[in-house]
């Protein structure tokens, strides 16, 4: 039971801050709303009531989307596009898909890789892009999500204005739809350049995300 | 398994699909309310439909009571047709103006009446809070 805790305490630990602030979101989240309500004469919402309505839903998918944009983005941008120093960025020379027998795939395979990276075809296709096709569809239900929801939540607005609802095209082509969306990947791309930037002349002892204390600043592809 | 959990999500959609829809209805029929009573020149009624802040601003702009002031009012009277429902609040068309409605914890009340568009700017309503 230790054991397990220890090898997946990264999951775990994360796991867990993700249920918290979603609950802390949903207190706050629900507090806020009323207090606008108040102001529109509408009703009060239970923490329940809250956490099922679209206002809830919109906001917590606006920050889903662009978390798998940004992962999504920085799984396929850095299969091209390198940063020498970083250690975020692989070798400057391997910029690319690379070979076969650099990703180990085929009879390049090791006798514990992957199954389907043995198997070649479409198999190995399909396991060699799964992690960028997986963020993509994760990225893509997720702003979906957003823009149902986030239409939900608008037209309420609307209709509490005394104006007329929009249509779903309507709604993802509004001003309020683009603004939670932009505000969102703007803070997501400028974290993904300040980890790049950051990590060629800074250090984080015995972080992966680092180099080695000790690596000199030219060194790319180095955790520590 | 598999089959247990479409059906489960099947159930969880017609259930959501029939919530919004029952709550269509209860916006339609109170806006149906606030309509046969203004038709019927119940000023007692039409104050009931309305939300109270709505019916308070109307006593107070009228400096009457509500019933008073409804009963000096001009309001189209006509029949509900489309009623939109977006979280706590419907938009209900009456054929000769819209009207604007709440949930509130007393049920559907009319929160606007007698709304005319505005291009984009917001409806302008002869009752409203």
């Amino acid at each position: 039971m230790r054991r397990a805790l220890r090898d997946n305490g990264l999951s775990i630990g994360f796991g867990l801050l993700f249920l918290a602030a979603l609950v802390g979101q949903a207190f706050a989240g629900r507090a806020a709303f009323n207090e606008r309500q108040l102001a529109d004469s509408g009703r009060q919402l239970t923490l329940l009531e809250y956490v099922t309505s679209s206002d809830f839903a919109v906001d917590v998918a606006e920050n889903w989307q662009s978390e798998y944009l940004q992962f999504l983005l920085f799984v396929l941008a850095t299969v091209w596009l390198v940063q020498r120093g970083s250690n975020e960025s692989k070798l400057v020379e391997n910029a690319g898909t690379e070979s076969d027998e650099q990703q180990k795939v085929g009879k390049h395979a090791e006798p514990d890789s992957p199954e389907w990276a043995r198997t070649g075809g479409w198999r190995t296709a399909v396991f060699s892009t799964s992690l960028g096709v997986v963020m993509g569809v994760l990225f893509a239900l997720s702003w979906l999500a957003q823009s149902i929801a986030g239409r939900s939540a608008f037209n309420a607005e609307r209709l509490a204005q005394f104006q007329d609802p929009l249509t779903w095209f309507g709604y993802v082509g509004s001003a309020d739809f683009w603004n939670r969306t932009l505000q969102n990947w703007q803070s997501e791309f400028l974290a993904m350049v300040s980890i790049v930037v950051l990590s060629i002349y800074l250090r984080q002892r015995g972080s992966p995300e680092s180099k080695p204390v000790g690596a000199p600043h030219d060194a790319t592809q180095e955790s520590g | 398994m598999k089959w247990n959990r479409i059906a489960a999500l099947a159930v969880c959609c017609g259930a959501l699909a029939a919530c919004g829809s029952q709550r269509a209805d209860d916006a339609s029929a109170a806006a149906e309310a606030f309509l046969t009573a203004l038709a019927d020149g119940d000023a007692a009624a039409v104050c009931a439909a309305l939300a109270p802040e709505t019916a308070q601003a109307l006593a107070s702009s009228e400096d009457q009571t509500c019933e008073q002031a409804v009963a000096a009012l001009d309001l189209p009277t006509g029949t509900v047709g489309e009623t939109d429902v977006w979280g706590d609040r419907a938009q209900v068309r009456t054929g000769t103006d819209v009207l604007f409605l709440a949930e509130l914890d007393e049920g559907w009340k009319v929160v606007a009446a007698g709304c005319e568009p505005q291009g984009e700017r917001p409806y302008e309503c002869e009752v409203s809070a």
